[in-house]
């Protein structure tokens, strides 16, 4: 394909976008050719949620054009995005799980087979059956949303979109948002072979954080960077290394996970867990955990990985099986318990369950151990403002004061507040449940050298992650789990570490 | 950036709006019938008051952390019927069993709540009318009137220090107890937070269940001592003396400014939204309104409040 032959399915020119004190788009123009992947990657501020609002209708340009097939065009809402071909594929899925594939598939434009007010299922049914042929799902459109893995609701999804080829009278552009996050290795490879299927149908702007799969995915990049477009580039001639200079504007420090800093663990156990086991979520599962270890458990969805996890914090107690923290055999059946004895979650939900937004950085800070700070049953205030100011300090916490409410801070700045919780309340033992997602690159590095610095303090760290290469990068021991049982145990000694296609084999 | 000095600025007009009103109502009032501005008629409004803050302050705990409590106007009128039932053979008694009957009360409705897992304007609402049936047995349907042999029971009600009626001296150990709980005690700090955040608070450690079952039992003997009191005034015990205070009471605390969806809230908001409404009813009384029908002004005032408060922008959807 010649992209100068052609006319551009999508085309932005010199989009300018200003919100009051920031120029959150600086004559940003992107060409998407019928056919074409576009990736889009930047880090977080970068603009491209921008983009894809004014993409999506959401927002309005303040400057430049928007061309359909070379036609200019304005995106009134998102309705109109969608009637003149623009699709979307959220991160957070927006399908109803309470009904049917078919109703979500045709949610909101039921008109069509509606007849004296009344739905004719069948024909619904049948067209939702086609739908979901497209992109090659074998489910029934009866079926309860509910029902289905993450994996195959995104097909869903997708399905969902490409409704829009009925009603949209040009070629069709659809945005896929993170659409991987929440999929393992296994389903990720059939979502990318589906995109590629329906290169025929549909143009995709494919944007991501996970640069590999970015590469993998896309025929051209586009990299943003404080509300520019810095380089466009075929996804044939970059590598990772590059796209991660583009992003950040300088070079990726060699030592990413800083592997120079992990300190061999001490010999002092502090969690053992003795053939774990609970339902038909995992099995038989034994492990000692160090102080100043940190134990990686890599696995994909269903392997029992993320209810280990949820276990171990509090939210789902074993029923068989012995788990002893500081020799002390114990069993959580609230997360109260866990921390009572030393645990400290950080969950990947972390604006749900890790923060609360509408209190200040320090009354979130001093949650987890407000007992330390009540003397005579009122708290001290004074000690608290104390505590949470040398947190801040310590965490570099970038945020206006201590009374800012959480709400207000980047998603780095509030995973250090979430830290800083469990290092105040002096938990040994770290949860962290998916601890990078959704954080840029920037932000990431200042977390892992966080982690080592709270291990080489002997806190003892259980880490679930996104990709194999960080649970690689940061552990000293890898678990691989499959089916809810335990089915390698790598040593992840730094100049020692385990490939991913070791630890892979291992998973499905 | 101007979105967010402007929603900064939002919230400070929220913040002082209540006080504001409440000013601007008092000189209105004020300018219409000067004498409402004398120093006695103005202790008469914080007597008059004091029920409604009382009852109001216990239902603030609750609505903190995310709840609501809508059994008590029936809790304070079954107090008001236990006061006069016992208080001849126990004394003083008569107004602990009354209390202590209250945090029972409160205690079961909120183990319902948290254990059952019902939602709490459900098991609130259906311990209302427990409470008020249980009331009409024990009274035998009727008002009983308080003997004059118990009047000096009541002296810590309707009496008077130095000039000041002694239910404005009740009320304002009720605002200073209240307040120091909500503000500085480790469990108002975790109701904030779980009216905020529930996940984030549960996953943090606070016993979420604990607190609510805590709350509501506050609540509850909240009710019953504002149910004491106002036996007290009116001489007398009845299942319906407190019927029509469960809508000002609810009234007076979003009007004061804390969110009905909770997380944001004070006593002194409360306090506030009390005299809010007291001064209202005051108004209306001399605007010759039928006292009846000032239920209905209380009825659109909390939606109007709840309207204002609620910053839509956050919570897309209610329920």
């Amino acid at each position: 394909m010649s992209p100068a032959a052609a006319t551009p399915a999508l085309s932005l020119a010199g989009i300018e976008k200003r919100f009051p004190g920031v120029h959150a788009l600086k004559d940003v123009s992107i060409d998407i050719m019928p056919g074409e992947v576009v990736g889009l990657i930047g880090e977080n501020g970068a603009g491209k949620s921008t983009l894809m609002k004014i993409l999506s209708g959401v927002y309005q340009p303040d400057g430049g054009e928007i061309r359909l097939g070379g036609q200019p065009t304005r995106f009134m809402n998102a309705a109109d995005a969608n009637l003149q071909g623009i699709g979307m594929v959220f991160q957070e899925q927006s399908l109803l799980t309470n009904l049917s594939v078919g109703e979500n598939i045709y949610l909101g434009t039921e008109a069509a087979f509606t007849r004296f007010g009344m739905i004719d299922w069948k024909a619904l049914n049948a067209a939702a059956s086609r739908q979901l042929e497209k992109v090659e799902v074998d489910v029934d459109p009866r079926a309860r949303t509910a029902d289905l893995d993450f994996a195959t609701r995104q097909m869903v999804e997708l399905a969902k979109t490409l409704t829009l080829e009925d009603q949209a009278a040009g070629h069709l552009v659809i945005l896929l948002d993170e659409p991987t996050s929440v999929l393992e290795r296994a389903e990720i490879e059939i979502l990318f072979s589906r995109v590629r299927a329906l290169k025929s149908r549909a143009s995709f702007i494919f944007v991501s954080h996970r640069l590999d799969e970015v590469l993998e995915l896309s025929d051209r990049i586009y990299v943003m960077k404080d509300g520019a477009v810095v380089a466009d580039l075929p996804a044939a001639d970059a590598n990772v290394t590059q796209l991660h200079q583009l992003m950040v504007g300088r070079s990726l420090q060699a030592e990413y996970y800083r592997e120079g800093l992990q300190k061999p663990f001490q010999d002092e156990v502090v969690v053992e867990a003795e053939a774990l086991s609970l339902g038909h979520d995992y099995r038989d599962v034994s492990f000692s955990l160090h102080a100043g270890e940190i134990l990686g458990i890599a696995g994909v969805i269903g392997s029992g990985r993320e209810e280990l996890t949820r276990t171990l914090a509090g939210f789902a107690p074993h029923d068989r099986g012995k788990l002893r923290i500081g020799g002390k055999e114990v069993r959580f059946r609230t997360p109260a318990e866990a921390v009572d004895n030393g645990m400290g979650y950080i969950p990947r939900e972390r604006r749900v369950e890790g923060l609360v937004l509408f209190l200040s950085v320090a009354a979130n800070i001093t949650l987890g151990n407000l007992r330390s700070l009540t003397r005579n049953g009122l708290i001290d205030n004074r000690e608290e403002r104390r505590l949470a100011t040398r947190w801040v300090d310590r965490l570099n916490v970038k945020t206006p004061s201590i009374d800012a409410l959480c709400l207000n801070l980047s998603g780095g700045n509030q995973q250090k507040v979430v830290l800083a919780k469990w290092l105040n309340a002096k938990a040994k033992v770290l949860i962290l449940d998916h601890p990078t997602r959704g954080l840029d690159v920037g932000a990431k590095e200042e977390v892992y050298e966080l982690v080592r610095a709270v291990t080489a303090e002997g806190v003892a760290v259980v880490l679930t992650s996104d990709t194999l290469e960080e649970t690689i990068g940061l552990s000293h021991t890898v678990l691989v789990m499959r089916d809810g049982a335990i089915t390698h145990r790598a040593d992840a000694r730094p100049g020692g570490k385990p490939t991913q296609v070791e630890l892979i084999e291992h998973m499905v | 950036m101007r979105a967010l000095i402007d929603s900064i600025g939002a919230d400070r007009i929220r913040q002082y709006l209540p006080l504001a009103t409440l000013v601007i109502l008092v000189i209105a009032v004020g300018v219409a019938q000067p004498a409402f501005l004398e120093p006695a008629t103005l202790l008469q409004l914080a007597a008059d008051t004091a029920v409604l803050f009382i009852l109001a302050t216990g239902v603030t705990f609750v609505i903190m952390l995310g709840g609501i409590d809508l059994s008590l106007q029936s809790m304070a009128s079954l107090a008001s019927v236990i006061v006069a039932l016992t208080i001849t053979r126990l004394g003083y008694g008569a107004f602990v069993l009354a209390v202590a009957v209250g945090a029972i009360v409160g205690l079961l409705a909120g183990l319902a709540h948290v254990r059952l897992r019902i939602p709490s304007f459900i098991a609130t609402l259906a311990m209302g009318g427990v409470l008020f049936s249980a009331a009409l047995v024990i009274s035998h349907e009727q008002s009983i009137t308080l003997g004059e042999a118990e009047r000096g029971y009541q002296t810590w009600i309707t009496g008077s220090v130095a000039g000041v009626p002694s239910v404005v001296i009740v009320g304002l150990i009720v605002l200073v107890v209240a307040h120091i709980l909500q503000s500085r005690t480790a469990f108002g700090r975790y109701s904030a937070a779980i009216g905020a955040g529930e996940p984030a608070a549960y996953a943090s450690g606070v016993k979420v269940d604990r607190q609510k079952v805590i709350a509501y039992a506050l609540s509850a003997s909240f009710a019953a001592l504002a149910g004491v009191i106002l036996a007290g005034r009116l001489s007398s015990g009845s299942p319906t003396l407190a019927a029509e205070l469960l809508l000002p009471s609810i009234a007076a605390v979003v009007v004061g400014g804390t969110a009905i969806t909770g997380g944001v809230g004070s006593i002194w908001r409360t306090l506030v939204g009390a005299l809010i409404i007291s001064v209202v009813r005051i108004g209306m009384t001399f605007l010759g309104v039928n006292i009846f029908a000032q239920n209905i002004v209380f009825g659109a005032v909390l939606i109007i409040a709840v309207a204002i408060t609620i910053d839509r922008s956050k919570i897309p959807i209610v329920k």
